[in-house]
């Protein structure tokens, strides 16, 4: 196979004009997006140049530590992200999502480079730190639509809850159908998508591998895989943040306290 | 059965009410009554530890509530609250629900008993295979106390069992949860409905303030 070609920053530069024709027409119909889009080309192309230089040096250094250092700092920053987009109480929240995030990202993450890529030194750049990126993207996405589905619904339901608790429901049973709720509502399209993937559409890491010079064989493995770790690590960590947020989502009698910021 | 000292209920700095003393036998039939707002329904929840006391204490079965014994308490109360409107699509579906849970696993659903009580409550065994929409609230009302009934708790806590009722079938009620009660269950309604009430075998009165909270029983039967 070929090595990927490089793209110039004239060529870059030219290929970026073509986000022209979604600006004009989202100004043509006044969606009220134009701002938004130009601002979030420019806040794209500097993170990404930005993450692009960090990835360089921990590419050069190559050192378990600062990779492991790495991957605390994306779990921060998906953390920050999680509480914003849900609106929920960071005191009820933070540690939970925290743990919930990297204890997936690292059982689940060291399970495949570890036992079935069988890599010599796990803790390497070139592998640690893109398998931990696409799982904390995909944990973030999917914890967002769950939790966000979890308290609304408890808070609206709350009436189903306590009947269930005043039944002889078990805290955990009177939980359970919010907990059915949020699943479904944040893995049916990860289950519709892998239902229909190479169909409908061609998978990113496995389009990025193929660019990348690796046989179409070798893409189609890596995004068989790349699918089974992001849905068992987002279900994992979703599971894990609630158990752990349940402390001080309920008081020591099992009612729900405040859960959203004023 | 159920014993409350002393029990004071605040939401932050608002006091609800204060001083409620109750004491009810197995088998007793209880309603409590009082302007909207007193803390008729909180009361009932208090019972089940779905409100935290401030003060005093309530035991049931002589259990005292605490955080660690509200869970064995709750394995001996069956709740119907007031204006219950569960998400689910069919009828079926609603009454199967508090029988799915591990506390209630030894009264297991039958729907023969089912369709016994809700002939006794004045339905026909059709509203079953209706949508919950189609029915109405005092359909609902009727089946949710049915299904309270089958879980064969020594505790019922009803909250409002006649408020969409007619006469008729508001008298109905009373005669089923009188029965409910002759088996030795003891009953905990509340009502504003003058037929109810006067089929209880006590009245209590929540006073509207909290300074002004009394209780005024009224043995009737």
């Amino acid at each position: 196979m070929g090595t990927t070609i490089d793209i110039s920053y004239w060529g870059l530069c030219i290929g970026m004009l073509l986000l022209l024709v979604p600006v004009y027409y989202f100004h043509r119909f006044r969606t009220g997006l134009v701002k938004a889009t130009l601002t979030g080309a420019l806040r794209m192309m500097i993170q990404l140049f930005l993450i692009g230089m960090y990835l360089k040096y921990l590419f050069l250094w190559d050192n378990a530590w600062v990779n492991f250092l790495w991957v605390l700092i994306m779990v921060f920053v998906a953390t920050e992200t999680a509480l914003s987009r849900t609106r929920l109480k960071r005191s009820i929240l933070m540690l939970p999502i925290i743990v919930g995030f990297l204890a997936s990202a690292i059982l689940v993450g060291l399970y495949f480079l570890g036992i079935v890529l069988k890599l010599d030194n796990i803790f390497g750049a070139q592998y640690m730190i893109p398998i931990f990126g696409i799982l904390m993207g995909n944990m973030l996405s999917s914890n967002v639509i769950a939790l966000n589905t979890f308290y609304t619904d408890l808070m609206r339901e709350q009436q189903l809850y306590y009947y269930l608790l005043g039944n002889g429901a078990t805290r955990h049973e009177a939980t359970a159908p919010f907990v059915r709720e949020a699943i479904i509502k944040a893995f049916s399209p990860a289950i519709a998508n892998m239902a229909v993937m190479g169909l409908v559409a061609l998978p990113g890491t496995m389009i990025g591998q193929i660019l990348g010079g690796s046989s179409p064989n070798v893409a189609i493995k890596y995004q068989m895989m790349i699918i089974v770790i992001t849905v068992t690590a987002s279900i994992l960590s979703l599971m894990i943040t609630l158990r752990l947020s349940f402390s001080k989502t309920f008081d020591a009698y099992g009612c729900i306290r405040k859960v959203f910021k004023e | 059965m159920l014993q409350i000292e002393g029990l004071e209920i605040r939401f932050g700095q608002t006091t609800l009410f204060r001083d409620i003393n109750l004491h009810a036998k197995r088998g007793e039939l209880i309603c409590l009554t009082g302007q909207s707002g007193c803390g008729k329904t909180t009361l009932l929840k208090a019972i089940m530890g779905l409100v935290t006391p401030y003060k005093g204490s309530i035991a049931v079965d002589n259990i005292l509530l605490t955080p660690g014994s509200a869970p064995i308490i709750r394995l001996k109360t069956a709740w119907m609250p007031q204006g219950l409107s569960l998400p689910m699509d069919r009828v079926k579906e609603m009454v199967r629900l508090p029988f799915d849970l591990k506390a209630n696993k030894e009264a297991a659903f039958s729907e023969e008993e089912l369709l016994c009580h809700l002939e006794e409550l004045g339905l026909e065994r059709e509203i079953m295979d209706k949508r919950i929409h189609e029915i109405s609230g005092g359909q609902r009302q009727r089946i949710l106390l049915a299904i309270t009934a089958m879980q064969d708790k020594p505790l019922m806590i009803i909250d409002e069992p006649t408020s969409a009722l007619d006469q008729e079938s508001s008298r109905r009620v009373l005669q089923f949860v009188q029965h409910q009660a002759s088996r030795g269950k003891t009953v905990v309604a509340v009502s504003h409905d003058a037929t109810f009430m006067k089929g209880c075998k006590r009245v209590i009165t929540l006073g509207h303030t909290p300074d002004r909270t009394k209780e005024e029983h009224i043995y009737l039967g």
